[in-house]
């Protein structure tokens, strides 16, 4: 058994103390294809060393450091020696505008922010008007700029490679990701150290890894799968993971594929959608015959894909369930359990969840209804930072409101049927319609906007945005471009609509609250509903 | 018209990024901004700049920059 329950350490120095210190524990894969491979050993040696700088600086146990980069090694040595300390390490997505990376920062009070140089003029635009903040660590600066920008490799000039991790109780938080609402700001989901249990056993269960497996994990790791799936759930079993710095191009995916000699790929049906697009660009083309199996996560992967996938590839892939806020799988498709294609597949081993209706457990099959877990799997999350009350209002005595509807057929397959709040899921992001509907009031031309999502066949659900344009102001291709650049720089590109109405007023109700129901219901065709309470 | 000074301009505004230095082999891996969700956007603008319009088929494969620039400047030629 591990002697501590610290992440960091369970991922590097328990898999050298196991044997595995030559193993390879990543192979980092540049842009242009340039191969690095980092040991177990090496991994823990960096990871230290990271610990020791920060520490250096007089950061510890229960501090927030933030991570704003793309996908780069610098990233896991940096998150596991944060997380070594006892840290808490927050992962934002590097294409995150000022907006975004503001009310992360400022919710969660960071005290760190490590970035890189390309990305370092957003975070200046912020920094001053965050209290908390003391130093921002630039990875591929090679001088301070002064007291507050400061070079990371600098400071790791000189540390050692060794560090002894601190017994780590299990509640201890660890990691913070945020995840976006119908109201209000993104909420901070946090987990803590002894989440890892069920992230371990999942990957035993649900992704089956086996030591002589080589596993890539296209997920960022400004999303919880890139962090529990493409960090720290393989390394704690001592798995070779693969990680790529290319963007996504079919031809560098198939490359990669077949030349690292791939055996389970974990990606998103996006992606997949994308590739089925171009299917000419790779039929014949590639060998993968080390490829074994593909699971799939972040949107309902539909049945097509499935299908596809067993043509063009003659493989299996396996949808799986979960949230930020559940911390790994939930409801799975897994080797040894029969696809349904379109189904969410069962729950994991020690899992329970249940339909509601009207806040009771409903044992009807086929009964469309909320999705509830039952309380107390290891990586269920501990709060919303600062906001108790809502993270309160989640749960319903033993269960906890997934806020997803489903429903479960007559041999006990979940199904997904969609959300039961405004939240919107571009390409497996939850995009809250508070957060873009706020950025879109600061374009100058408009007075009034609704967002809502829409089923779209690449992005799984677009967003479209219905806006109100100050007097004799007609909406122009120049407004929308200003509206989509806005949007990208100051929240995220994945934040900007598709499409865009004007309308000269909003559906409310008599309080002025926005009726994005009415809006969806009109965009699609379909009847209105209940509209007693709209103002007219 | 120097179109690659004329796109940089369309780079920057977009990316909100003054330090964008554009060279004909730049690809999205060059640009950490660049990445296929902001693409759309980035096409957009660089046709509202210029006037053109570009066909699906025309931008669907563009390997860099360069070549990016070429097609803006084949439009601006028609």
């Amino acid at each position: 058994m591990p002697k501590n329950n610290n992440i960091g350490y369970l991922c590097t120095a328990y898999q050298c103390e196991q044997g595995r210190a030559e193993k390879t524990a990543f192979r980092w894969i540049d842009s242009d294809f340039h191969r690095t491979d980092v040991s177990f050993e090496y991994l823990n040696w960096e990871s230290n060393r990271y610990a020791n700088a920060l520490e250096a600086l007089g950061y510890g146990k229960g501090d927030r450091i933030f991570l704003y980069m793309p996908a780069m090694p610098e990233v896991h040595f940096s998150f596991l020696g944060i997380l070594k300390m006892q840290a808490v390490a927050g992962l934002l997505f590097s294409n995150f505008g000022k907006s975004a990376i503001y009310d992360r920062l400022s919710d969660a009070e960071a005290k760190v922010i490590i970035t890189k140089k390309s990305l370092l003029r957003r975070v200046r635009d912020v920094m001053n008007d965050l209290p908390s903040l003391e130093t921002v660590l630039v990875v591929d600066l090679k001088d301070d700029e002064d007291e507050k920008i400061r070079s990371f490799p600098a400071l790791l000039r000189g540390k050692g490679a060794s560090y002894t991790v601190a017994p780590t109780d299990p509640q201890t938080p660890s990691v913070l990701h945020y995840t976006s609402g119908s109201t209000g700001k993104p909420k901070g989901v946090m987990h803590v150290h002894g989440s890892l249990e069920h992230q371990r056993r999942t990957v035993q269960d649900v992704l089956q890894l086996e030591q002589d497996d080589v596993y890539w994990c296209t997920a960022d790791h400004g999303w919880v799968t890139g962090t529990t799936y493409g960090i720290y759930g393989p390394w704690c079993l001592g798995h070779t993971q693969v990680h790529f710095g290319g963007t996504f191009k079919t031809e560098s995916w198939f490359k990669l594929l077949e030349q690292e000699k791939i055996t389970v790929w974990y990606t998103a049906p996006t992606a997949l959608r994308m590739l089925m697009r171009e299917e000419n660009k790779i039929k014949g083309q590639y060998d993968l015959s080390s490829l074994k199996r593909i699971y799939s996560v972040g949107e309902p992967l539909n049945a097509e894909i499935i299908h596809w996938v067993r043509r063009m590839l003659g493989k299996e892939i396996y949808d799986t369930w979960f949230q930020t806020e559940t911390g790994g799988h939930m409801i799975v498709n897994r080797p040894g359990l029969a696809i349904k294609p379109g189904s969410m597949g069962k729950p994991v081993e020690g899992t329970a969840a249940v339909i509601a209706v009207d806040d009771k457990v409903c044992e009807t099959p086929d009964t469309v209804g909320s999705l509830w877990l039952k309380k107390g799997w290891h990586s269920m999350f501990v709060e919303y930072l600062n906001i108790p009350e809502v993270y309160n209002a989640k749960f319903h005595g033993e269960y906890y409101d997934t806020g997803d509807l489903a429903k479960i057929d007559q041999d006990g397959y979940f199904w997904f049927v969609g959300r039961n709040d405004d939240v919107i899921n571009p390409s497996g992001h939850l995009v809250g319609p508070f957060e873009v509907e706020s950025a879109l009031l600061e374009i100058p031309e408009i007075v009034d906007v609704a967002v809502i999502g829409a089923p779209d066949p690449m992005m799984y659900e677009k967003i479209v945005a219905f806006v109100t344009l100050k007097e004799e102001i007609e909406w122009s291709r120049k407004i929308e471009l200003k509206c989509r650049i806005h949007i990208s720089n100051r929240l995220s590109p994945i934040a900007v609509p598709s499409e865009y109405y004007q309308r000269e007023k909003l559906p409310k109700n008599r309080s002025g609250k926005i009726l994005r129901r009415v809006l969806k219901a009109e965009y699609l065709g379909e009847d209105l509903g209940d509209v007693s309470t709209m103002e007219v | 018209m120097d179109v690659m000074k004329e796109l940089t301009d369309v780079f920057q505004m977009v990316f909100d990024d003054d330090s964008i230095a554009l060279t004909p082999e730049m690809t999205a891996d060059d640009l950490d901004a660049w990445d296929s969700m902001s693409h759309v956007t980035l096409l957009m603008a660089v046709e509202d700049h210029f006037n053109v319009v570009f066909e699906n088929w025309e931008i669907m494969n563009l390997p860099d920059v360069g070549a990016l620039r070429d097609l803006a400047q084949k439009k601006l030629s028609a």
